[in-house]
């Protein structure tokens, strides 16, 4: 790639100066530090609660997995991280679905309409959540959709709108035109263009949307907790805030709660080490737009 | 506002790309076809957009004119609410820590993602370690608040290596006069390392020649990133100074898992705007008072308005040419 | 680009996706014990919806979900139960503004002061205490010592029955009185305030701590000052309600305020207690790294696994504190509540003494019953609550105020980051700027 090859020219340029070094050797160190803390999130969740408020450092020497069996049973994880799953992927289908055919009609078609239309979706990118929160909550009772999981995901697809249509609109600028002409001179109409001739093309910006929305659905945390109390209900974030209170109130179990943490984090693991230059490129790349 | 950025960067970058510049648009049956079809693509997403986002936002702006508890009838107050804010100390309290999460974390935030860009940009394995460093943004906050609960108790590692390395006193980095340093210093941990990958894409796309040019004209390593790499990816700073704005004034589970316990609310001094909302709508053992609330979240939506106008201003730079 | 594509972080992240999928699956089919209460029996006596305080897991709860399956078998009658938790202080007040709240609910008196009856949101219950509790042939209001209603704050319509309590408690200083420095420093129950400094004093001089604290938490920690201006002769209630703040101004509170600064500047509290969260100095306390923690009595079931064997509980109010407080936790209808009648109808079955018993024998708390004995250790609190009379914890200050002129005062005062005086000062200025936006 080109930026590797440009690297490799600088290197052979100019040898590492002394400063350069120790800076290096500096990000190496904060680098460690930030494996280390997640290898050691993941281990202590494996170890006992009292043996970790006195040897915090120690290794599961036996493993307890009852931590995992105890958040899941008593915690009520296994029912939160299902709907956590199932939000999450629902809205962020849902936003991709609803944002593509916009977005690239807003890529399309440039004149007065469609540029006010763009603007008033990114001035979207500019309203912080803590704005809706309370019409939503009072909305989302008033049509019975609180405390459910369409209503969760219903609200995450209106939050995620901007954005999505945002990113999208991006993606789909940047495909050729020459494509589109080529199939409306063989008679496909516009639906057809869209779907059997653009969107391959796009794939990659619509799974990178799609991740994106995925992430911010999985991590969310004000509206999960304003909208959702009953037990069967809520998703990762909540069960993880009540399990913290709760665990508070009987005697601290610090094991179990960092397995708790650890469901909240290892799809995030998994995901980012499955998919995560695609990820940081969506989350780079696509805002330098 | 922030439109303005997406619009003319995307503009620039369209042309610094080198993508096809448009083609005539001559071809009428496409035309055709594009008009129809533009009403009913974009249909959809508008009509949600404005359900779920645009209405709230308007219904907010008018309850922030009621007294309402949302049981009984709402009272009119005019803008009184706002005045009540104002005399408010906590919501002044509120106010002043999201200032100093915006200005002091982003100014942090910024510093270290420059020096971590230009210092990755010369490391072997830059890519792993830019994952490594990206990764906490990805996380929700609240492992952090956990996590920082065990590791930074008085008797936790941090500590403890401390204690071992000589410093008999290590600070109590968990008292309430250090919880506001707690959440600022994880918020700029895990923001810089996005705002690092944004930089190293933007400067990945500045061609190399300009750089092999000023150091034929004798340019040091400063002078480079002082004319070569910082007005060459200006943009991409400005859009992310307004990308902070808009993130570090939402901030809440940080706090919400760093200060509260067992059913209480983080002492008022560590609030930002955003839990000022959420306990004035959601409070323990009290009335709700939803006018109140969403006045308090509508100054912190004027907030980001002006913040972003100002930042726009005080960044825009003619988009450079080349 | 991509640095981490290979076998490794892949194999990583199909791995933790079948865990999790194995774990969801095996909880989702082991769950629904929620709803069982609900199950059997084809009476058909309605039903009605509760939220509690209680998560699912706590005694409390258990005893409750026991119950809740009994009184569906005997009457018919289906409750729709959440285990809501603390929480429900928070969404109680939502829910009744979108119209989603539960029949009934339970919290602290407090809390369901604050949050419902202060402004008429909670029913008047007199009707229950008129109601015969089942198998016991006794009247609600015979069983229930009516101090617990009279001591209660009055909603709009005047009335005090907008709870019935099935939990009584009080607070007050615990401590192990088989602590061998403990009894070496205080032979006897301290006398006057002095006395009791000399006492930790003493506890100082053996390098162990007098106070353990949660330093996090104002309610616990204000039961000092509150102990101490029921000593002054000042009603906390009366101080937090005054509009103009003048109340600040009687020396009597200057004094309580000084006294706790005693604690506070004289080095009697743990050290760490600033820097931690609960319940980590409780934890401390209950290994017998502090000599006393005021706390309510709830605190001994919450540390029964931690203490020794040994451990033999002391009980004590701050010294010249003439009356214990007292706080009630009980049930409550929203102003909305549908089907009152099976509510209420369940309010009376709970009381009956087998059912209620379990309040003491497996939640280790006192009931408002008499004639439940409350658990052993607790045996000497209980005899408190014998009073004739009974005075709220804060003397009932509820709501707003709390948080927002209170919480943080207080902590900065405890924390030994302002004096007395200044603390006194900033809180009358809260105070005045707070009823101001209140109006």
């Amino acid at each position: 790639m080109t930026s590797r090859t440009m690297t490799a020219a600088r290197r052979k340029r100019k040898p590492a100066s002394l400063p350069m070094r120790i800076a290096t050797g500096v990000v190496w160190v904060v680098v460690a530090a930030d494996i280390a803390l997640i290898g050691w999130i993941l281990l202590t969740s494996l170890r006992d609660g009292t043996d970790i408020l006195n040897h915090p450092f120690g290794a599961p020497t036996h493993p307890k997995f009852a931590n995992y069996s105890k958040v899941f049973s008593d915690g009520g994880f296994g029912r939160a991280a299902l709907n956590s799953v199932l939000v999450a992927v629902l809205s962020s289908v849902l936003a991709v679905v609803v944002a593509a055919p916009c977005a690239y009609a807003l890529a399309r078609r440039r004149n007065r309409v469609s540029g006010a239309m763009s603007m008033t979706f990114a001035m979207g990118l500019g309203v912080p959540g803590q704005v809706m929160v309370v019409p939503l909550f009072i909305g989302m009772a008033k049509v019975n959709l609180d405390d459910s999981q369409p209503g969760l995901i219903l609200v995450y697809l209106g939050l995620a709108m901007p954005f999505t249509v945002y990113l999208l609109t991006g993606f789909f600028s940047g495909i050729p035109q020459v494509l589109e002409e080529a199939a409306v001179l063989d008679g496909a109409g516009a639906l057809r263009t869209f779907t059997r001739v653009i969107l391959p093309v796009a794939r990659g910006g619509l799974v990178t949307a799609f991740l994106l929305q995925f992430i911010s659905a999985w991590n969310e945390t004000l509206f999960a907790i304003v909208l959702t109390h009953s037990q069967d209900k809520v998703t990762l974030p909540v069960a993880l805030s009540n399990f913290v209170q709760e665990a508070q109130l009987n005697g601290l179990d610090w094991g179990a709660m960092f397995a708790g943490v650890c469901v909240v984090l290892a799809p995030m693991i998994a995901l980012f080490s499955w998919l995560g230059s695609r990820i940081i490129q969506g989350m780079t790349v696509g805002i330098g737009k | 506002m922030s439109t303005a950025t997406i619009q003319d960067s995307s503009r620039t970058r369209r042309a610094r790309g080198g993508s096809a510049s448009r083609p005539p648009v001559g071809a009428a049956p496409l035309e055709r076809s594009r008009r129809r079809m533009f009403w009913a693509f974009t249909t959809p997403a508008v009509l949600i957009y404005v359900v779920l986002f645009l209405v709230p936002v308007g219904y907010a702006a008018w309850t922030s004119l009621y007294k309402w508890d949302g049981i009984g009838p709402k009272k009119w107050r005019g803008l009184k609410n706002y005045q009540t804010l104002w005399q408010d100390p906590i919501f002044r309290h509120s106010l002043t820590n999201t200032l100093k999460i915006l200005l002091v974390g982003g100014l942090l935030t910024f510093a270290f993602a420059f020096a971590l860009m230009l210092i990755l940009r010369e490391m072997n394995r830059k890519l792993f370690a830019r994952s490594v460093l990206f990764f906490p943004c990805l996380v929700n906050a609240m492992v952090f608040g956990i996590a920082a609960g065990v590791l930074f108790s008085p008797t936790g590692p941090v500590n403890k290596t401390l204690e071992a390395l000589g410093w008999s006193h290590p600070p109590q980095w968990l008292a309430t006069e250090h919880l506001q340093t707690m959440i600022l210093g994880t918020l700029v941990w895990t923001a810089t390392g996005y705002y690092t990958a944004i930089l190293m894409a933007a400067v990945d796309q500045i061609p190399e020649y300009l750089y092999e040019a000023a150091e034929l004209d004798g340019a040091n390593a400063f002078q480079r990133f002082r004319h070569v790499t910082l007005p060459m990816c200006w943009d991409v700073i400005s859009v992310c100074a307004v990308l902070w704005t808009v993130s570090s004034v939402k901030i809440f589970e940080l706090i919400l898992m760093y200060g509260g316990s067992s059913g209480s609310q983080p002492p008022s001094d560590s609030w930002n705007t955003a839990m000022y909302v959420y306990i004035e709508a959601f409070p323990t053992a009290s009335t709700p008072q939803l006018g109140l609330a969403t006045a308090a979240a509508l100054v912190s939506l004027f907030l980001v308005v002006v913040f972003t106008v100002v930042l726009r201003r005080l960044l825009r730079r003619d988009p450079v040419e080349y | 680009m991509g640095s981490s594509t290979g076998r490794g972080p892949r194999l990583l992240a199909i791995t933790t996706a079948a865990v999790l999928a194995v774990g969801v699956s095996a909880c989702s089919s082991s769950k629904s014990s929620s709803s069982s209460g609900s199950s059997g029996s084809g009476k058909s006596g309605g039903s009605f919806s509760y939220w509690s305080m209680w998560r699912q897991d706590e005694p409390q709860a258990k005893v409750i979900q026991a119950a809740i399956t009994q009184f569906t078998a005997d009457t018919g009658i289906k409750v729709n139960v959440e285990w809501t938790g603390r929480d429900v202080a928070k969404k109680i007040g939502p829910a009744m503004a979108a119209g989603k709240a539960p029949d009934m609910w339970d919290e602290g008196a407090d809390v369901i002061y604050g949050a419902a009856a202060q402004n008429g949101n909670a029913k008047d219950l007199s009707a229950v205490l008129g109601m015969t509790i089942p198998t016991d042939n006794e009247k609600v209001s015979d069983a229930i010592p009516s101090k617990y209603f009279d001591s209660l704050p009055k909603d709009p319509d005047g009335g005090q029955h907008w709870v019935v309590p099935y939990e009584a408690s009080t607070a007050g200083v615990f401590y192990n009185s088989a602590d061998p420095t403990v009894s070496a420093a205080m032979t006897s129950q301290p006398a006057t305030w002095d006395d009791f400094i000399k006492v930790c004093d003493a506890l100082k001089a053996k390098s162990e701590p007098c106070l353990a604290s949660e330093g996090e938490d104002s309610w616990t920690n204000g039961l000092w000052f509150d102990y101490l201006l029921n000593a002054g002769g000042v009603n906390f209630n009366d101080l937090a309600t005054d509009k103009t703040g003048a109340g600040w101004d009687n020396p009597a509170v200057l004094k309580a305020a000084q006294q706790v600064e005693q604690l506070v500047k004289g080095g009697y509290i743990i050290p760490t207690y600033t820097a931690t969260k609960y319940p980590a100095q409780q934890t401390n306390w209950a290994g017998g790294k502090a000599g006393f923690l005021m706390n309510g009595n709830w605190v001994t079931a919450e540390v029964a696994k931690q203490i020794p064997a040994t451990w033999k509980y002391g009980f004590m109010l701050p010294p010249g504190a003439t009356q214990p407080d007292s706080m009630v936790f009980g049930f409550a209808l929203t102003k909305n509540a549908k089907n009152v009648s099976q509510a209420e109808q369940f309010m009376a079955y709970f009381l009956q003494k087998k059912t209620l018993s379990g309040i003491s024998t497996e939640a280790g708390n006192i009931t408002p019953r008499t004639d439940i004995p409350a658990p052993a250790e607790l045996a000497d609190v209980q005899k408190t609550l014998n009073a004739p009379k009974l005075r709220l914890t804060f003397d009932g200050v509820a709501g707003d105020w709390t948080t927002k002129v209170w919480n943080q005062n207080y902590l900065d005062f405890w924390h030994g980051k302002i004096d007395a005086a200044t603390f006194v000062s900033k809180m009358k200025s809260a105070q005045v700027s707070f009823w101001k936006s209140q109006s």
